[in-house]
């Protein structure tokens, strides 16, 4: 089992639901096929393309994060080829040792476990002096582990 | 190594001699670069749309290589354009 990155783009002219259906439709072709979806990441959403594509200046973005044994990539993208919705798709292997920076990390949990964490220990340390440079430092220290758990 | 490379070396003579550039990737510390990262990508192609060669952005081998292939990838996904005119 390997692990694997899908990104594809959808026509935007497809409505929610059929969006939402072929988003699915997906996500259970791997499963189908022997893999196991950890992650639909929409957040990019509509996004502007680089170029146009079709005569279509957007698209929506879709990522997936999948383990799938190593026939399935091959699979998926014969699928893929087959919606007239799907724009393009990129299917990449993830890297292990990957110290890159994500684009965008899942914040909301960070900010919220960085104070409670770190306002203990200021308080012991140092008192009163000390608690502006920690509280700055806390969320750099907090978001790096979140980062890696993505 | 910062130091030596602050340092003012005479320059030779013919011709002036740039600053060796170091490895921004390096730098950074980054093992992987991520087709994702367009921000990051878009710094080393020129308003072109292409990718800068080495002797501009002063990349080490092995990141240069990872670079254009992330930004290869970019492209496919029309994340990053192939030609800008």
């Amino acid at each position: 089992m390997n692990r694997y990155e899908l990104t594809y783009i959808i026509d935007t002219a497809l409505e929610e639901t059929a969006r939402k259906e072929l988003i699915e439709k997906v996500s259970g072709l791997i499963a189908a096929n022997g893999g196991e979806v950890e992650k639909v990441d929409e957040t990019w959403g509509k996004r502007r393309l680089a170029y146009a594509i079709n005569y279509k200046t957007e698209g929506w973005y879709v990522l997936v994060t999948f383990k799938a044994p190593a026939e399935l990539p091959r699979e998926l993208e014969r699928n893929l080829e087959i919606y007239d919705s799907v724009l393009r798709y990129l299917v990449v292997k993830l890297v292990e040792k990957k110290s890159s920076v994500k684009p965008r990390p899942a914040r909301p949990v960070a900010p919220v476990a960085a104070p409670v964490e770190e306002a203990a220990p200021a308080a012991e340390e140092a008192p009163a002096v000390e608690e502006a440079p920690a509280a700055e430092a806390a969320p750099v220290v907090e978001e790096a582990p979140a980062a890696d758990a993505e | 190594m910062s130091e030596e490379r602050t340092e003012r070396r005479p320059r030779p003579r013919g011709g002036r001699r740039p600053r060796r550039k170091v490895c921004s990737f390096c730098v950074d510390k980054i093992e992987y670069i991520d087709y994702k990262d367009i921000n990051r990508l878009r710094r080393y192609t020129n308003e072109r749309g292409k990718i800068l060669p080495r002797r501009m952005s002063g990349n080490c081998a092995k990141h240069q290589r990872q670079l254009s292939e992330a930004i290869k990838r970019a492209r496919a996904i029309a994340l990053l354009p192939f030609t800008v005119d």
